[in-house]
């Protein structure tokens, strides 16, 4: 009954729609591959239609992004892959990663060099969970009780995993820069 | 001093939250006070504004047209443009937009019951979105009102003021031309970060202060000066859609 009704239709176009762009964008900075994103993307779309007539009032973006997440986690999981779970927790990444005080500011060197593949690589080598927190932060802006709500986490979680991520994405930078 | 301080160490730790727009305004404040005197704060701060500026110089990599087409074959297709509904409905909207205007007053002037019986907004929203659906959001891509003003001239029998917002915030994109409860409407769109934001305007000669509206979570506001009606329609945060009404009005003022 729901899903053949014009109306939802009508509202599933200008809520959910409209974040097509960006809901890509993220399958293909998770997957990083454009045809994955778009089986991804087509994927999330056809749960979010079909879940829509559930969804009520809250913010649709970080709905649809809570959907594109899961999508890609269970297509990894029919892939075999690594789940997002499986690289979770890692405590000792930035240390992993080595950090060093010493050599010059990375992330002030990206604005002055042409160097944006740097960190399109340095992005893409990042554990998944770090990928995509800095994703939902940098690229989608959205909050930190957005990003909460599609990673299902704390706030608290939420910061803590944001800061790991970008200290673990300077290491990389820095990395990359010295062996550039 | 007689505010508290923020010591060095605290600011610090806080510089994501501060880039983040996460801090209350007071805490954001003392932050502020802090980095004076703060210099490791403040490398943190230029490091992490810097690594923000390269994710917005990232490629954004927008659907591809199979993508949409594919989403849109899950979806009913949509009703015609004013179909019957229309005609049934039309003595409940009536009544409604009646009792509503009587309940609150007559708050908005002539704007309230138009915007009240909701094809005004509604179509201000849905060409919003055509604005930001389509392949191209701008007919004439161009950031200078030397390029964009002229474009409209022979397309609509009207000639819309056109302002850069760059230096404000909003870029300009370009323009586009749009139907209006029938009739071809001028439409600048702008850009803040990933956010659009298309600006409708109209000749009129009347003039109204801005008031902001809301539908399926886009914000509106409009007003009228200068000779000309306008409608900014985006899904960015109100106070952020206030910045640009407020920067728009001021050239606006400026120029007459």
């Amino acid at each position: 009954m729901g899903m053949t009704d014009p109306a939802l239709a009508a509202r599933f176009r200008t809520l959910v729609l409209p974040h097509l762009d960006a809901a890509y964008n993220y399958a293909r900075r998770l997957t990083r591959d454009p045809i994955e994103a778009q089986d991804l993307a087509q994927e999330s779309f056809l749960r979010a239609w079909r879940y829509f007539a559930s969804f009520h009032g809250e913010a649709a973006k970080p709905w649809l992004f809570g959907i594109v997440r899961h999508s890609f986690i269970s297509l990894r999981e029919k892939r075999g892959a690594a789940t997002m779970e499986a690289a979770d927790g890692d405590e000792d990444l930035a240390e992993l990663y080595g950090l060093s005080a010493a050599t010059p500011s990375p992330e002030r060197a990206l604005i002055e060099a042409d160097t944006r593949r740097l960190l399109e690589e340095a992005l893409d080598a990042l554990a998944l969970p770090l990928r995509e927190i800095l994703l939902l932060r940098e690229v989608e802006e959205l909050s930190y009780k957005e990003i909460a709500t599609i990673l299902d986490v704390a706030l608290g979680t939420v910061m803590s995993r944001l800061a790991r991520a970008r200290e673990a994405l300077a290491a990389e930078l820095r990395r990359r820069m010295k062996e550039n | 001093m007689a505010t508290p301080e923020m010591d060095c160490a605290t600011a610090e730790s806080l510089v994501d939250a501060y880039l983040d727009g996460e801090l209350p305004a007071a805490e954001a404040r003392a932050f502020e006070r802090a980095l004076e005197s703060c210099p490791p704060a403040r490398r943190r701060l230029a490091d992490a504004r810097a690594l923000r500026a390269g994710f917005q110089a990232l490629a954004y990599h927008r659907a591809p047209a199979s993508l949409l087409a594919s989403v849109e074959k899950l979806l009913p297709p949509p009703p015609t443009r004013r179909a019957a509904p229309r005609f049934d409905r039309s003595w409940m909207r009536m009544a409604a937009t009646i009792l509503i205007a009587v309940g609150v007053g007559w708050l908005g002037g002539r704007y309230l019951p138009l915007s009240l019986s909701g094809d005004e907004t509604g179509e201000v929203v849905a060409g919003y979105l055509r604005a930001t659906m389509a392949e191209r959001p701008v007919e004439v891509a161009s950031s200078d009102h030397h390029t964009v003003k002229p474009w409209f001239s022979g397309k609509i029998d009207y000639s819309p003021p056109v302002y850069d917002l760059t230096t404000d915030g909003f870029p300009l994109l370009g323009g586009r031309i749009d139907l209006i409860d029938g009739r071809k409407i001028a439409v600048l769109v702008y850009r803040r970060n990933r956010h659009t934001l298309a600006l409708f305007t109209w000749p009129d000669a009347t003039r109204s202060t801005p008031a902001m509206d809301h539908r399926d979570g886009f914000a509106i506001v409009r007003w009228a000066q200068d000779g000309f009606a306008f409608r900014a329609v985006s899904d960015l945060a109100p106070d952020e859609l206030k910045q640009f009404v407020t920067a728009l009005s001021g050239h606006l003022e400026a120029e007459r």
